[in-house]
């Protein structure tokens, strides 16, 4: 499942920053109309523009309230758009003009209006959406039994039903005000002629006000709003990590089944969710029996199961015969603490034969709360399967008793008397096993007649004498119904699991072909292919290629027409079905469905069908859902590796280079080994003493630039790996200082050093690389009469050694003094690398120490290296 | 005619340097190319007294021969590369005498040539006295006087002076030290050695913190000084 509680805080933190960018909604909620809602919004509106806002009225309506009209005066006003529709014009809102105008708020009354055909959306609530995605802060309004979940318990108590609509997620990130009014005053309102009502409405909506209807509602709406605070809160609160574990655990699963009632389970669910904070399931079994529903039904639970995801349940679809063992199976895979299923009003005969998924679900479930919610007969009135041609088991069961009866007659000799009615149960278990229950039936009685007819005296009537003729029937007609039933079963079984097979066969075949593929054009022709194959459908794939939108997969559809393409630029967008049957520009032929991945939308899988009403049959939802999932997998693939080859091409020619470098050093090493060693056997006397002395200097030079150059490369290739031992920090400095004094005439340096220093972990080339890269630097910026001090001194915790120079110092801006290439002021002059100090603080930073400069009171500069102490203090090592 | 000093470099300037430095001091010497050239002339007649060995041959790498010019009797000083330590230990383990790090400085190179010439030239030392600078050990007596002042060291102390006296001027390293000290179970103990080392340079050195006599090779050994 997608939403795990633990996996849940980046989630919520992804939801939060996005907040961050998208509009505010503040939605005014009222118990019922008339309590001023529009009255209140633009109440607050004027109060925003006064503070110097930017606030627009994208939509209000006055209901020709004076004090209303008033209010809305001072506000700019956006023009509405006309929209001709039979023979009458309908003003609706622009949501491409408030898109434009970009206010800082806009206002837009009624969320739950339904807009105009012919609009971008069918649903004002989806403008409102769109509004706040591109940033835009909105202010709406809304009656408390507009809003989805709570549709159905409204109309339980107010017998009035609304088809409008707001789904709950649109909701719950937004800021809800109660606008609130005492009964006893709205009824006032209402006879004072100040409440505007719809006349189609009429007398069914002036049921609304009674004074224990509107307290009922009232106290709903009150509700709602300290549900909404109180999920707000929880999100802040994990975020900030004030509480852990808000959420308790729960999960809730619902049973989805077609029908009215269906829709009722799924809000109850929704409303259980809600009062744990848990996420919530919706779970469809695929049982034989429901593969039998058929038609009409079968839309009728894509729908509820649309509902659910709306409301924000995951979905999932669960195969099994026993419908309450699979369920409460599935419930503890999810670890589900609530189940939620409907159960219809039945007759005890009814369940008696049948059994009941409800009781065998709380029979079978330990730990689980299992809440049932009671469905009216009316619910669920299942839509009588339609046969093709009642009378053809009938006829197929005659045929089959009829043949067996003429065999029958045709050997008569041998068989004897006993052994007929045996012979006749092979029609019977023939039609059991190939026709449904009808059929087997038809046949028993076709048997129990042929029998008694011709096999019975007297011969060639129907009356019967013997009592044993009559148990003959009784059995044959038993033996039919559970033979036909048993069958039957199996029958059912093995169409499920065959249909299920097919289904991963497909997917199985569709995966491997689309693994193998390595171009886009490719990829997409493949995917278009199998999926119009598989579902029957024309397909194409759009993505966008440098800034355009182009047709992939389908050379047919190459150019599309404006609303399709609009269509598809939404989808890809979006990340959201958009184009027919969505709730999305379903003016397009085409329903597009975005191919999302883990590197956002790649592309979008359009698909179309000409003759038939619905794009996809529910049957088919599922399966085009892992289609799309695969071909989006098969984009992510091919994305991967193209950053794969980029990022390989990279490292070759990193790899290239770093084996430049070294191949050259090394040959650069060797002649300046000769002309080093050369210089040095000149002796410094004589009329070119100066020139010698020069010769040798630089050509020490070169040899330190060439081991920088060298130790940056290892560096850059992370082959630094310090060849951890047991050191004597004294050794190392005065190896250093040794090293130095050999490389130089020069006896500027002072030293400071504590003996008593505990051995370190560390590696002693690397430490004396350090050292002599600062002690370097020190010298070259010291004036030639001036000392360099090198200090080493430890404390409890680090090794401390600092090389102090009596230079010019460092300039007040430092901070990418260990930088590559970088050079102090006058550093050219002075000559060098601009590799050391980098290439020091690697080193140090690989020994687990850290280094820092400064400037010296009284000039210079001094550097500092600090070595922890690894502990491994100095032990009495039986010396 | 005897030669001194087998010169071993695959490259020509390094070649004539070398011979132009030993020229100069009155050290005889021949040269060779490659591992197989030098094999030849270490077991010709008379033979050289030291070898100079650059590790980077085209035939060979110039470790694995360290051992057969060792076992020839001939002094093996051995060219490398400072930062090469595996590469140091690993020739001194073998049998080497001595290394000097390129680039080299020649006075000093042609200092260990002719400390390596005394040490194959002189007789024999005394089995139970060895000299460094300014120092004198006694093993039969187990004394060990600095200038004209007697030292007192604990016997661990004085197996390990004793053990780098041995050989003096020359590195000796980490592990051999160990071993002969303190036993080959302590081969990888290092902190006993730098502990002894410390403890050893506090009685004998004119400054501990500076020490002049005991001379650490970074990553290697220890040496003691000879003038």
């Amino acid at each position: 499942m997608d939403d795990q509680p633990p996996a849940n805080d980046a989630e919520r933190f992804l939801r939060l920053a996005q907040q961050e960018k998208r509009g505010r909604l503040t939605v005014y909620l009222g118990a019922a109309p008339g309590v001023g809602k529009t009255y209140r919004m633009l109440q607050e509106a004027a109060r925003r523009q006064a503070e110097g806002r930017d606030v627009v009225v994208g939509i209000a309506e006055t209901h020709g309230r004076s004090e209303t009209a008033a209010l809305l005066e001072p506000i700019e006003l956006l023009p509405r758009r006309s929209i001709a529709h039979q023979n009458h014009t309908l003003d609706e809102f622009d949501i491409d003009a408030a898109l434009a105008r970009r206010p800082d708020l806009i206002l837009v009354d009624e969320l739950a209006h339904t807009n105009a055909p012919g609009s971008r959306h069918p649903k004002r609530w989806q403008d409102v959406a769109e509004l706040l995605v591109a940033g835009i802060d909105v202010a709406t309004t809304v009656n408390i039994q507009h809003i989805e979940s709570l549709n159905d318990v409204v109309a339980g108590f107010t017998h009035v039903r609304v088809r409008e609509t707001v789904p709950d997620s649109i909701l719950e990130r937004a800021e809800i005000i109660v606008v609130d009014l005492p009964p006893e005053a709205l009824i006032e309102r209402l006879e004072a002629g100040k409440v505007y009502l719809p006349e189609t409405a009429g007398r069914a909506l002036a049921n609304f006000f009674t004074p224990t209807k509107l307290a009922a509602l009232r106290e709903m709406a009150l509700r709602f709003a300290a549900r909404n605070v109180d999920r707000r809160l929880a999100d802040q609160l994990e975020i900030s990590g004030e509480k852990d574990g808000y959420v308790g655990g729960d999960r809730v699963m619902v049973a989805v089944s077609p029908g009215k009632g269906g829709a009722r389970v799924v809000r109850q669910a929704k409303r259980i969710a809600d009062m744990f904070h848990a996420p919530w399931t919706a779970v469809v079994v695929e049982s034989g029996s429901a593969r039998a529903v058929r038609g009409g039904q079968r839309e009728q639970l894509a729908e509820n199961l649309a509902l659910a995801s709306s409301l924000g349940a995951s979905l999932t679809t669960i195969v099994g015969t026993d419908v309450g063992r699979a369920l409460v199976d599935h419930a503890k895979e999810l670890q589900a603490s609530q189940i939620v299923i409907g159960k219809s009003r039945r007759s005890r005969w009814f369940e008696w034969r049948h059994g009941s998924i409800a009781q065998d679900a709380i029979r079978l479930s330990h730990g689980v709360a299992v809440h049932v919610v009671p469905l009216d007969e009316a619910d669920e009135k299942p839509e009588r399967v339609r046969e093709l041609n009642p009378y053809r088991d009938p006829l197929i069961a005659l045929g089959l008793v009829a043949v067996t009866v003429s065999l029958l007659h045709l050997v008569p000799s041998w068989i004897s008397a006993g052994a007929i009615d045996l012979v006749l149960l092979l029609p019977v278990i023939l039609a059991a096993t190939r026709l449904r229950m009808s059929g087997a039936l038809w046949a028993a009685g076709w048997a129990a007649l042929a029998y008694n007819f011709f096999f019975t005296e007297p011969y060639h009537t129907l009356d019967i004498y013997s009592t044993g003729d009559i148990i003959t029937f009784v059995v044959l007609a038993l033996v039919a119904a559970v033979i036909g039933a048993l069958a039957g079963r199996i029958r059912r079984q093995a169409e499920t699991s065959a249909g299920v097979a097919r289904l991963n066969a497909s997917l199985a075949r569709f995966a491997g072909l689309m693994g193998g593929l390595s171009t886009w054009e490719e990829t997409a022709r493949v995917a278009c292919d199998e999926i119009s194959g598989l579902l029957e459908v024309e397909t194409m794939i759009v993505a966008v290629d440098d800034g355009r939108l182009i047709v992939r997969g389908n050379a047919k559809y190459a150019d599309l027409d404006m609303v399709d393409e609009a269509a598809a630029q939404w989808a890809l967008e979006r990340g959201e079905p958009t184009g027919r049957d969505t709730g999305t520009l379903n003016a397009s032929d085409w329903q597009f469905h975005p191919l999302k991945t883990s590197l956002g939308t790649l592309g979008a899988l359009g698909i179309a069908r000409p003759l038939e009403s619905r794009v996809i049959r529910p049957d088919d939802a599922t399966l085009l859902a892992s289609l799309v999932d695969q071909t989006a997998l098969a984009h992510e693939r091919l994305v991967l590796e193209a950053q794969a080859r980029q990022v390989g091409t990279l490292r070759e020619r990193d790899r290239l280079r770093g084996a430049l470098l070294g191949s050259i050093a090394h040959d650069l090493r060797t002649p300046l080994t000769a002309v080093i060693a050369a210089a040095e056997a000149i002796p410094v006397e004589g009329d070119y003493a100066e020139e010698v002395r020069i010769a040798r200097e630089e050509s020490r030079r070169l040899q330190r630039f060439l081991n920088d150059l060298l130790e940056a490369s290892r560096i850059e290739h992370g082959t630094i790996e310090p060849n951890w031992e047991s050191v004597d920090l004294t050794d190392i400095v005065i190896a250093v200082l040794r090293d130095l004094r050999q490389d130089r005439t020069d006896t500027r340096i002072e030293t400071a050093i504590d003996a008593d220093c505990p051995l370190v972990r560390s590696d002693p080339l690397l430490l004396r690389h350090v050292l002599i890269n600062l002690i370097d630097n020190a010298l070259k910026f010291s004036p030639a009469d001036r000392k360099v001090t090198v200090e080493l001194f430890c404390d409890s915790g680090n090794a401390t050694c600092r090389v102090l120079d009596s230079g010019p110092g460092l300039p007040a801006e430092n901070a990418d003094l260990f930088e590559r290439f970088h050079r102090l002021e006058g550093g050219d002059r002075v000559g060098g690398s601009g590799l050391g100090l980098w290439i020091a603080k690697n080193f140090t930073e690989a020994l687990g120490g850290a280094i820092g400069a400064s400037n010296r009171e009284g000039g210079g500069a001094v550097f500092t290296v600090f070595l922890p102490l690894s502990g491994r203090q100095e032990t009495a090592a039986h010396a | 005619m005897r030669s001194d000093v087998l010169i071993v470099d695959d490259e020509p300037a390094i070649r004539r340097l070398l011979t132009g430095a030993l020229d100069r001091s009155g050290i005889t010497h021949v040269e060779a190319a490659s591992a197989t050239e030098a094999l030849r002339l270490a077991a010709a007649h008379p033979q050289p007294v030291v070898v100079l060995l650059d590790l980077g041959l085209p035939d060979r790498d110039g470790i694995e021969i360290v051992p057969q010019l060792a076992g020839l009797g001939l002094a093996v000083i051995v060219l490398t590369a400072r930062d090469a330590t595996q590469e140091k230990v690993a020739a001194l383990d073998l049998g080497a005498d001595d290394f000097v790090t390129k680039p080299f400085d020649s006075e000093e190179l042609l200092a260990r040539i002719r400390s390596a010439l005394r040490r194959k030239a002189g007789p024999l030392a005394d089995a139970s006295t060895r000299e460094f600078a300014g120092g004198r050990i006694d093993r039969d007596r187990h004394r060990v006087t600095m200038g004209n002042v007697q030292v007192e060291l604990t016997p661990r102390e004085f197996n390990l002076l004793w053990a780098l006296a041995d050989r003096p001027g020359r590195v000796i390293t980490h592990e051999t030290l160990l071993e002969t000290v303190w036993g080959p179970a302590h081969r990888q103990d290092l902190d006993y050695l730098r502990v002894a080392i410390r403890a050893l340079r506090r009685k004998i050195e004119a400054d501990p913190a500076n020490p002049r006599l005991v001379v650490n090779e970074p990553g290697v050994g220890y040496r003691l000084a000879v003038g």
